[in-house]
C-alpha cells in the first residue's frame, strides 16, 4: 500500500501536468524538458505502473464532502442499492430521497458525480493505451490488459446506470466534442466492454486481488453476458474456470467482510483507514457519524426477506439503530465497529475509513453459475447448479434447495439476501426481467412515484448543457 | 379572526384568478387559429416496450408494458383485446394465446397528441423437450466411408487415437456389428450435438466371446468427452451421411486428452461376463457446460505396446468384442 502511496504522488503531480496541458499546449511548445508533464512522462513499464494505479485511486473516489470532488465508488450506493427496496434514506429528505421515491432530476448531483468520476476513471484507463507503446515486450500484454479491464468495469456501470452513453476509447481534449456527445447504443458499448474483457481475461493472471484479475475478468465477463442474455455456456464456462482457481467460501459470513482480502474476494478496492485513501459512505451509512442523517438504511421490505431466508448471515446484514431503535443499519461496511458483534474499528476517525469495497466475491460467481445453467428459463433442476446453489445456503447455516428444483424467483431471492447492500440488488431485478414489478409494487407501498423509466438514470443536465443540447435525454426525465 | 382574514385573502385572490382565466378562455375563443401561437417546440413522441410475465401457472399471459414517451403528460393504452388504461406504465393479461395490436396514445398538455403501436403474439412458453443426439451409423452397418471399403466403422473413425474397428455379423444380422479384437487398438469416436446441462442415458449392445484364460483379458472401454477438452481452435462439424465423415483430424487428437479426468463426463469399463450372448448395457451422463460432445469406445486390456495396429498406448484383449449398436437419448420428466 506504501508503494501505491507513494506512486499516487508521481500521479498527483501527472495530474496537474495535464490538466495544465490541456490549456496550455501551444503555450508549452517546445517541451520543456526540466519537468514532467503529460506527453513527455510515459517512457517505461514503471511510469505506465504509476498510471494503471491511477486508474484504481479514481474508481476510489475522494473521501471529501465537496461536491466538486469525484466521489465515485463512494457514491455508488445511492445509485443502485438505494434505488432498490432494499435501502433508503433515513429522514427521507434531500437530494439523496430522489432515489427512494424515484423522484430524480437531471440535475441531481451525485447522478452527475458518479457519471464524471467513471467518464475520469475510462480517461485514466485510455490514458495506459495510449502509451502502451513504451511497454516493454515483456509487460505489455499484462499492462493493456489491466487497462481493458478497469475500462470494460466503468463501462458496465455506466451503461447500466445511463442506457445510451457516449463511447471513449481514446485519450480526448476538451475540444473533441464529437464522441464526447453523441450517445452510441448499448450494444456498441456491450461489443467493447466484451472484447476488453476477453483481451483481460487472456493476458491477466491471478496475482492480485486489488487489482484487476484474469478470474475478476472473466467473473465479470459472465455478468455481462447474463445481463445481456447472450452466450449462457460462455457464462457458465467463466463461471466454472473461475471456481476451478483456488477461490473459496469464507466459513464465517462475517469475515467476508471484516477480513480484507480473505480467501472469496476476487476484486475488491482497497481503502486505508485515516488516510488520503480511506472513505466516507462507511461513516454516512450511520446516524450522524457522517456528513448525512444516516443514508443507506435499510427498508422494511429487505428485513422481512433476511429474516425469512437470511439465516446466520442476518445478524451481519442489519442491525438496530442504537440512536434511534426503530431504525436499523447496514452492517457489512461499518466503519467504526461493533462490540456485540465482534467487529473492530477500521479506522481512528469513522469519516476516514478504511473498509475495502467488495466488486466481486466468489458467492456472487456461485449464484451467477446457476443463473447461467438457469440460461433465461423459468428453473433448473441441473445437479451442477444445485451444488452451487447448496455451497451458498450452507455457509448460511441452511440447507440445499429443497425440492431439486431452483426457481428464478428463490435464486433472485437468495441473491438478495447474500448479496444484500453489496449494490447488486438493482442490477439483479433488471436483469432478471423483474425490475418493473417489484419496484413498482414496492414504490406504491412506500410513496414513491417509480416508472418504468426510472430503469434508467438521467444523463446530467451539466453534461446536456455542455453539449449545447446536442447529448439527448432519457424518457421520463 | 386572523384565520378569517386569511382566509377572505385567499378568497379574494381565487375568485380573481378564476376571472382572469375566464375572460382569457373568452378572449381565445376569437383568437385565429394559428395567429400569433407558437409551434409546440416539445411534441410528444410515444413509445413503448413489453414484456410476458414468466413463471409458474398463467402469469404468460400477463404483459408488462414499459411506457418509453418523451414529452407527453397523459397516456392512453389500448390493449387490442377490449381492455384499456390511463396509467403511465400498464399491465394487461390477457384471455389467451392470440395476436394483438396494442396502441399508446401519448399526449401533452397543448393536446398534441403522438401514437404507437406494437402487434403481440401471445404464446403460452412450453419447457422444450431436451432433444435425443443424433449419432451417424449408431446401429454399426456396413456402409460407404469417404475412403476405403463399406464398414462398420464408417463414420467411426478417429486415426489419431486408434485404429479402426471392422465388420462383422451377429445379433441375427449380417454385416451388422463392429468388432474390436486381435490386440488392435480398434475404436469407434464419433462428436455429436448435445443440449448444455442434460442428463443423458447411453444403451449399447456388446457381446465378448468367452475367457480364453490368457494374460490378456478383453475389456470395453465407453468414453462420453467433453466438447470443453478439444483441440482449442478446433469448431466440430456434424455430418449426416457416412461418406462425409473425415477419418482424422477431430477434436480430439491424442490418446493423452482423451485420458485426462478433467474431460471425461462418463468412464464405464465392461469385463467379459462370460456369456457370450448380446447384453444391453446402460449408463447415464450430464453434458455440464458443453454443446457438444464425442463418444470413444475402444477395447483394452491387451498389451499396451506391441499389438497388432498402430502405437497408441493401448489394444484389444484377446477375447473378440462385438458391439451392435448404441443410442443416445435424453432424459426428461
Amino acid at each position: 500500500m506504501k508503494n501505491i502511496i507513494n506512486k499516487l504522488k508521481i500521479i498527483m503531480v501527472l495530474g496537474f501536468m495535464l490538466t495544465a496541458l490541456t490549456s496550455c499546449e501551444d503555450y508549452l511548445s517546445p517541451a520543456p524538458t526540466s519537468v514532467l508533464n503529460g506527453v513527455t512522462f510515459f517512457e517505461n513499464d514503471e511510469d505506465l505502473e504509476a498510471a494503471l494505479v491511477n486508474m484504481y485511486d479514481g474508481i476510489q473516489g475522494v473521501n471529501s464532502t465537496s461536491t466538486n470532488d469525484n466521489h465515485a465508488l463512494q457514491y455508488e450506493f445511492y445509485l443502485t442499492e438505494m434505488r432498490s427496496d432494499n435501502t433508503r434514506t433515513k429522514s427521507n429528505e434531500g437530494e439523496a430521497a430522489q432515489f427512494e421515491f424515484y423522484t430524480i432530476e437531471a440535475t441531481n448531483g451525485i447522478v452527475t458525480d458518479y457519471y464524471i468520476s467513471f467518464y475520469n476513471v475510462i480517461f485514466r484507463a485510455n490514458t495506459v493505451l495510449a502509451n502502451i507503446d513504451v511497454a516493454s515486450d515483456e509487460n505489455r500484454a499484462k499492462i493493456e490488459g489491466e487497462a481493458k479491464f478497469v475500462r470494460a468495469y466503468a463501462y458496465f456501470n455506466l451503461v447500466r446506470l445511463y442506457g445510451d452513453i457516449p463511447l471513449i476509447t481514446s485519450v480526448i481534449g476538451a475540444g473533441d466534442t464529437g464522441a464526447q456527445y453523441t450517445r452510441v447504443a448499448t450494444s456498441e458499448v456491450y461489443d467493447l466492454i466484451e472484447s476488453d474483457l476477453l483481451t483481460a481475461a487472456g493476458s491477466l493472471d491471478n496475482s492480485s486481488k486489488s487489482r484487476g484479475s484474469k478470474a475478476a475478468a472473466q467473473a465479470l465477463l459472465a455478468k455481462v453476458y447474463l445481463t445481456q442474455g447472450v452466450n449462457y455456456l460462455e457464462a457458465q464456462i467463466l463461471c466454472e474456470d473461475v471456481m476451478g482457481s483456488g477461490f473459496t467460501l469464507e466459513p464465517n459470513f462475517k469475515d467476508v467482510f471484516f477480513n480484507e482480502l480473505n480467501d472469496e474476494i476476487i476484486f475488491s478496492i482497497g481503502y486505508v483507514g485515516d488516510s488520503d485513501d480511506s472513505q466516507n459512505f462507511s461513516a454516512e451509512w450511520l446516524n450522524a457519524v457522517g456528513r448525512t442523517s444516516g443514508v443507506n438504511y435499510t427498508t422494511a421490505d429487505v428485513r422481512l426477506v433476511l429474516d425469512e431466508l437470511g439465516g446466520n448471515r442476518t445478524p451481519y446484514s442489519y442491525r438496530v439503530d442504537i440512536e434511534q431503535p426503530t431504525q436499523f443499519q447496514v452492517v457489512k461496511y461499518i466503519p467504526d465497529g461493533d462490540e456485540s458483534l465482534g467487529i473492530s474499528a477500521t479506522s481512528t476517525d469513522p469519516t476516514k475509513a478504511g473498509n475495502d469495497w467488495i466488486v466481486l466475491r466468489y458467492a456472487d460467481v456461485l449464484l451467477m453459475h446457476v443463473e447461467a445453467i438457469m440460461a433465461g428459463g423459468n428453473d433448473t433442476s441441473s445437479s451442477a447448479a444445485l451444488n452451487s446453489f447448496e455451497l451458498i445456503r450452507l455457509r448460511a447455516g441452511l440447507t440445499g434447495d429443497d425440492d431439486g428444483t431452483i426457481t428464478k424467483q428463490e435464486l433472485l431471492d437468495e441473491r438478495r439476501v447474500e448479496l444484500a447492500f453489496e449494490n447488486h440488488r438493482f442490477f439483479d431485478l433488471v436483469r432478471f426481467g423483474e425490475a418493473q414489478n417489484v419496484l413498482s409494487t414496492f414504490s406504491t407501498a412506500t410513496g414513491g412515484s417509480f416508472t418504468a423509466t426510472d430503469l434508467l438514470l438521467p444523463i446530467p443536465q451539466r453534461e446536456i448543457n455542455l453539449s449545447n443540447g446536442v447529448l439527448g435525454q432519457n424518457p421520463g426525465y | 379572526m386572523k384565520n378569517q382574514i386569511k382566509n377572505s385573502f385567499w378568497a379574494v385572490i381565487a375568485i380573481a384568478t378564476i376571472s382572469m382565466f375566464n375572460s382569457c378562455e373568452d378572449l381565445e375563443q376569437y383568437e385565429p387559429l394559428g395567429e400569433n401561437s407558437i409551434a409546440d417546440a416539445t411534441p410528444p413522441s410515444a413509445n413503448f416496450t413489453y414484456s410476458q410475465g414468466a413463471g409458474a401457472g398463467d402469469i404468460w399471459k400477463t404483459y408488462t408494458f414499459a411506457n418509453g414517451s418523451t414529452s407527453a403528460t397523459t397516456y392512453s393504452w389500448d390493449f387490442g383485446d377490449g381492455n384499456s388504461s390511463t396509467e403511465v406504465d400498464a399491465i394487461n393479461t390477457y384471455p389467451g394465446e392470440g395476436t394483438w395490436t396494442v396502441t399508446l396514445t401519448a399526449s401533452d398538455a397543448l393536446g398534441v397528441v403522438s401514437t404507437f403501436s406494437e402487434t403481440i403474439t401471445v404464446i403460452e412458453p412450453e419447457e422444450p423437450d431436451v432433444p435425443d443426439p443424433v449419432l451417424v451409423n449408431a446401429d454399426f452397418n456396413k456402409l460407404p466411408k469417404s475412403s476405403g471399403s463399406d464398414c462398420a466403422c464408417a463414420a467411426w473413425i478417429n486415426k489419431s487415437i486408434g485404429d479402426q474397428g471392422e465388420s462383422s455379423s451377429g445379433n441375427g444380422g449380417s454385416d451388422n456389428v463392429i468388432k474390436f479384437d486381435n490386440n488392435e487398438p480398434d475404436h469407434a469416436y464419433q462428436e455429436f450435438v448435445v443440449t448444455p446441462n442434460a442428463d443423458y442415458t447411453v444403451t449399447i449392445v456388446t457381446s465378448f466371446k468367452d475367457p480364453l484364460g490368457g494374460s490378456f483379458p478383453s475389456m470395453l472401454e465407453l468414453r462420453i468427452l467433453a466438447g470443453a477438452g478439444y483441440d482449442s481452435g478446433y469448431t466440430p462439424t456434424y455430418y449426416t451421411d457416412t461418406v462425409d465423415f473425415p477419418q482424422d483430424d477431430y477434436g480430439y487428437s491424442s490418446i493423452a486428452q482423451v485420458e485426462d479426468p478433467a474431460n471425461n463426463l462418463l468412464v464405464e469399463v465392461q469385463s467379459n461376463p462370460v456369456d457370450d450372448s448380446y447384453i444391453s448395457y446402460t449408463y447415464t451422463f450430464n453434458s455440464g457446460a458443453n454443446d457438444s460432445v464425442a463418444l470413444f469406445i475402444r477395447g483394452i486390456g491387451g498389451p499396451a505396446t506391441g499389438g497388432g495396429g498402430g502405437d497408441f498406448g493401448y489394444n484389444s484383449g484377446d477375447e473378440e468384442i462385438r458391439a451392435d449398436y448404441v443410442t443416445i437419448t435424453a432424459i426428461n420428466d
